[in-house]
């Protein structure tokens, strides 16, 4: 895992980012659980976002080894449509507001 | 089960006798998964979560009411299954991989729910009750066809041709 680097005293710019600035960003997470195979885990994010095998390997390897990955931060209605998705198969996902 | 042929747009396997009764009997038991078993979020902070809750509750009714046609569709076709000397050749399209794999693994999660969540993977032992003993084996067999079918799909690029 990357270390963090030591960065001049520079104050941090508030970034105009414009998902922030219309409305709360929301957050797509998955949550780890005995049942779920992981390479069953791996295909779903691939289909359901569109990954290559890399990252949804990436992510569900996170789920395994802390708990929980967030996969996505979306506006409302997409993030919802996603946690729908991973719902069909029987992922165990929520939605949460972005609270950065 | 094995992987025979791999194309674009079809995934052709030969199956078992026994290993085609295992999958008819574990695909029996869909849907397992109550649609109240899954929860949208646990943030106060998003806006109307219970009416959020009954889309995504009702959304997943209907889904396992299409699953179940299908199933049944599926279950009823004989000529799907042809003799082969080591049982039967069976082709699946790759949408009916998509929804096989939800389906098996709706038993499997289903399954898995009804012996009470269990943290570590439980074995069937003597004097077990037959339920449970039952259940236990669906998840193992529910796993064991979604493993093949992953498999299969992972043998996948994009080159190929039916």
């Amino acid at each position: 895992m990357a270390m963090p680097e030591t960065l001049p005293d520079i104050k941090k710019e508030t970034r105009p980012d414009s998902t922030t600035s219309l409305e709360p960003g929301y957050l797509v997470i998955c949550w780890d659980d005995p049942v779920n195979l992981m390479d069953y885990v791996t295909h779903v994010f691939q289909v359901v976002f569109g990954w290559h095998r890399q990252k949804a390997e990436t992510h569900m390897l996170e789920v395994h080894e802390t708990g929980r990955s967030v996969l996505l931060r979306e506006g409302m209605e997409k993030a919802e449509f996603y946690v729908h998705q991973l719902h069909k198969y029987n992922l165990h996902a929520t939605l949460e507001r972005d609270a950065s | 089960m094995k992987l025979i042929r791999l194309g674009r747009q079809k995934l052709k396997f030969e199956i078992g006798e026994e290993e085609k009764e295992l999958l008819f009997q574990v695909l029996l038991f869909y849907p397992l998964v109550p649609a109240t078993h899954h929860r949208l979020n646990q943030d106060r902070r998003i806006p109307d979560p219970n009416g959020n809750q009954q889309l995504l509750e009702s959304a997943l009714r209907d889904q396992q009411q299409e699953n179940r046609a299908l199933l049944a569709k599926l279950l009823k076709q004989p000529r799907r299954f042809t003799q082969s000397e080591g049982g039967y050749y069976v082709s699946f399209s790759r949408p009916e991989v998509e929804w096989l794999l939800q389906v098996l693994n709706d038993v499997r999660v289903g399954s898995w729910l009804a012996l009470g969540s269990p943290l570590h993977q439980l074995e069937i032992q003597k004097g077990m009750s037959k339920p449970k003993a039952q259940k236990i084996l669906a998840m193992d067999i529910a796993g064991y066809f979604q493993m093949a079918f992953l498999q299969a799909l992972q043998k996948y690029s994009p080159t190929m041709n039916d």
